[in-house]
């Protein structure tokens, strides 16, 4: 046999189609050339590779049950078996690093950029032993955490204010700061100092702190320390602990027991109730403060809608319970858009924590229809939404239907990058027929997923310029030469979420492009923003405590 | 003495197993050349790992032992279906496929760009026929009636097409070591 021979062979026995003298002979050969293996592998990964491919792109109506039973089925018994892997798996977070500087595109970069794909992270991982599930105040020494990061290993500093830690044990930790402590495993937290209360559930007894004077080892529930260089105070809440002195024999503490372990192995009762707040006490203060933060967001979007340049916002919430209707509440613009028509999409909770106050697009075919009347010199757009993954090529924001000239799409590619472009019209004397496309660097990594995020872009005519916003900082800035420049531009009928395809179309099969995650409010304006505007939309519109010592400000 | 899995141990299992997954599909596949249900295998082979995790050894080869554990989930898939002793292959060769197979590189991120790249340039019919084919589970038979194609000719045009993105995915894995 030559070698296309064996090669028609083999992708005959993949493809289930050889007679049994073929795969007889084709075993045979597998068993003596190890040449012929290495490339029985390189096809058994195409093969994969390719079902993946076919998997995420086009769902026609013979391939839905494949799409179905993709591969993401198999972690689902990982992620039954386990909660905490899941969190593991489908986070990844860099301390520090997520936030990129600006970038600005330079003109010898333009023509790079060409709508291609870039690597996809298949297999993910992370690293961490738990995730930061609240903070109020907090100035870490290592720089910015945010609600939801996992927590990087090594040690960690919180200067002030305080932390609401979940280990992947299930132990919740309240830290107050200042505190230095380590987050050891999921079973083991390491303080040099600073107080903290831990509660410890069923699943998790055995967890144990270690301090300079000694280990305290959780027998169940809840207890609070007070750790320094020299001793540890040790308080049960409820429950029971034991204290593991160095140097000294063990001891046993009860509910209300308070004691000071020396280091030296002294161990002394004392009086003074350590008074550490509970993490359930924490979460219901948060709730308080995210309540605070959204009432003057309903005040600021008051304000909003007699803004003339507000052609659109759209709050995913219909007005009457079981309508489809999603109000354009701009009251300002003569040419302010229509009422948004839902579209398959299912309502979700909100960036508030509010049920039904946001839609969820990842069912197929989902879509937000609107109409945006007018030319505008430039526009703006902002969008609050939570992305579950970015499984597909295009995974739509906002799209005008087809792709006509003048008007605007925004998606963001599948690897984090996020597209925007306006169509220079094909007759335009400007001559270039190349359609630009203004990305952004990628702002996509896992610990983004299931997460509220704030995206803007901004199309600024006078200037010239294209920028990109993610969570009101510029992500990117782009020159918009001369040739592209599009000075009106037009929207008419458009999608949020998904792209027109195939509605004027006979044929029933089409591209799956719809968002594969929610969104709680859409903005277009007329013009373009400044990002002091971008900002403070930002600023009054996040649900989370602003961070003063936020390091992209 | 029978001891529960330290937290600390199972987390670094999942890692471990999440590394592994190309290497058990894989594996599974190259037992099960063009059989369905590789992926109800991979999914069994998974749950198992993860029933027997405490009798994993630390500082053994996972993958080994991942797709000891493979092998006999194919095994056990083949007894429930009652299938054709015909179908598998010698021990000898499931065996040297195992060790061979835990030594592959960890390159499925760089081999799917690269297969995109090289999609992007196959004419639009020959990709449509591609992820047609691909998003399909009907036999190349069935398949290829459909298409209104004679299943001969169909086979060798997916040969040929598969040939062209093999050569092309190497050709750009290489370039890539060499910038």
């Amino acid at each position: 046999m030559n070698p296309e021979q064996r090669l028609e062979l083999l992708d005959g026995l993949l493809d289930g189609s050889i007679s049994d003298a073929e795969r007889l002979q084709i075993e045979a050969e597998l068993i003596v050339d190890p040449q012929l293996r290495q490339e029985y592998y390189r096809r058994i990964r195409l093969d994969y590779l390719l079902e993946r491919e076919a998997a995420s792109l086009v769902v026609a109506p013979q391939t839905l049950e494949r799409v179905s039973k993709s591969n993401w089925r198999v972690w689902s018994i990982l992620f039954l078996t386990s909660a905490a892997s899941l969190m593991m798996l489908a986070a990844w977070s860099h301390w520090k690093s997520r936030w990129k500087p600006v970038v600005t595109v330079s003109s010898a970069q333009e023509g790079v950029a060409s709508g291609k794909l870039a690597a996809t992270q298949v297999q993910q991982s992370a690293r961490g032993f738990g995730l930061l599930r609240g903070q109020s105040e907090a100035v870490w020494a290592q720089g910015t955490l945010r609600e939801g990061d996992l927590l990087p290993e090594g040690s960690l500093q919180l200067k002030a204010g305080q932390a609401h830690i979940e280990l992947f044990s299930g132990v919740q930790l309240m830290v107050q700061g200042e505190a230095e402590f380590s987050v050891d495993s999921p079973m083991q937290v390491t303080v040099i100092k600073g107080r903290l209360r831990a509660q410890v559930p069923e699943p998790a007894q055995g967890f144990q702190i270690r301090t300079s004077a000694g280990d305290i080892v959780d027998l169940g529930t809840e207890f609070s320390i007070d750790a320094a260089e020299q001793d540890a105070r040790v308080q049960v809440v409820d429950g029971e602990v034991e204290i593991r002195p160095h140097g000294s024999p063990r001891r046993r503490l009860t509910s209300g027991n308070v004691v000071r372990v020396a280091s030296s192995g002294t161990v002394a009762e004392e009086r003074e109730d350590l008074n550490l707040i509970s993490p359930d006490q924490f979460q219901s203060m948060l709730e308080a403060q995210v309540q605070r933060h959204l009432e003057s967001w309903q005040q600021a979007v008051a304000d909003l809608r007699d803004d003339a340049r507000l052609l659109a916002f759209y709050r995913m919430k219909p007005e009457q319970e079981r309508s489809r209707v999603a109000k354009n509440l701009a009251a300002a613009s003569s040419w302010a858009a229509s009422d948004g028509a839902i579209v398959a999409a299912v309502p979700a909770t909100d960036r508030w924590g509010r049920n039904g106050a946001a839609l969820d697009f990842s069912r197929l075919g989902s879509r937000l229809r609107m109409t945006v009347p007018g030319e505008h010199r430039g526009i703006s757009m902002l969008c609050w939404v939570k992305i579950n993954s970015l499984d597909r090529w295009y995974n739509s924001l906002f799209l005008t239907d087809g792709h006509e000239d003048h008007e605007p799409h925004w998606q963001i590619m599948d690897d984090g990058r996020i597209f925007f472009s306006v169509k220079q019209p094909k007759d335009s004397a400007k001559a270039s027929q190349q359609q630009h496309v203004y990305y952004s660097p990628s702002i996509w990594s896992s610990d983004l997923s299931g997460r509220w995020i704030m995206l803007a872009i901004t199309y600024d005519v006078d200037q010239q310029r294209v920028t990109h916003f993610l969570d009101g900082q510029p992500i990117s800035r782009e020159a918009i030469s001369d040739r592209a420049l599009v000075e009106n531009i037009r929207m008419g009928a458009a999608s949020l979420g998904n792209w027109s395809e195939p509605m004027y179309r006979t044929d029933a099969e089409f591209v799956v492009r719809n968002l594969n995650g929610s969104i709680d409010e859409f903005a277009i304006f007329s013009g373009a923003l400044s990002p002091q505007e971008i900002e403070r939309l930002y600023r009054i519109g996040t649900p989370n405590a602003w961070q003063e010592n936020d390091p992209r400000q | 003495m029978d001891q529960k899995p330290s937290a600390d141990s199972e987390a670094e299992l999942v890692a471990q197993l999440t590394r592994s997954q190309l290497a058990i599909s894989v594996y599974v596949r190259s037992l099960m050349p063009g059989e369905q249900g590789t992926d109800e295998v991979v999914q069994q082979t998974n749950a198992k790992i993860w029933q027997k995790r405490a009798e994993f050894q630390a500082g053994t080869n996972f993958r080994a032992w991942a797709c000891a554990i493979a092998r006999y989930e194919v095994l056990n898939f083949r007894k429930q279906q009652a299938r054709d002793r015909r179908l598998q292959f010698s021990a000898e060769l499931e065996q040297t496929l195992a060790m061979e197979v835990v030594e592959l590189e960890d390159d499925l991120a760089e081999r799917q760009s690269a297969l995109r790249q090289c999609l992007d340039q196959l004419p639009a019919e020959s990709r449509e026929l591609l992820m047609l084919r691909y998003g399909s589970k009907e036999t190349l038979p069935n398949f290829a009636a459909r298409m209104g194609r004679s299943a001969d000719g169909l086979k060798v045009t997916l040969h040929r097409l598969r040939n062209k993105l093999a050569g092309c995915i190497e050709r750009r894995l290489a370039n890539q070591g060499g910038i």
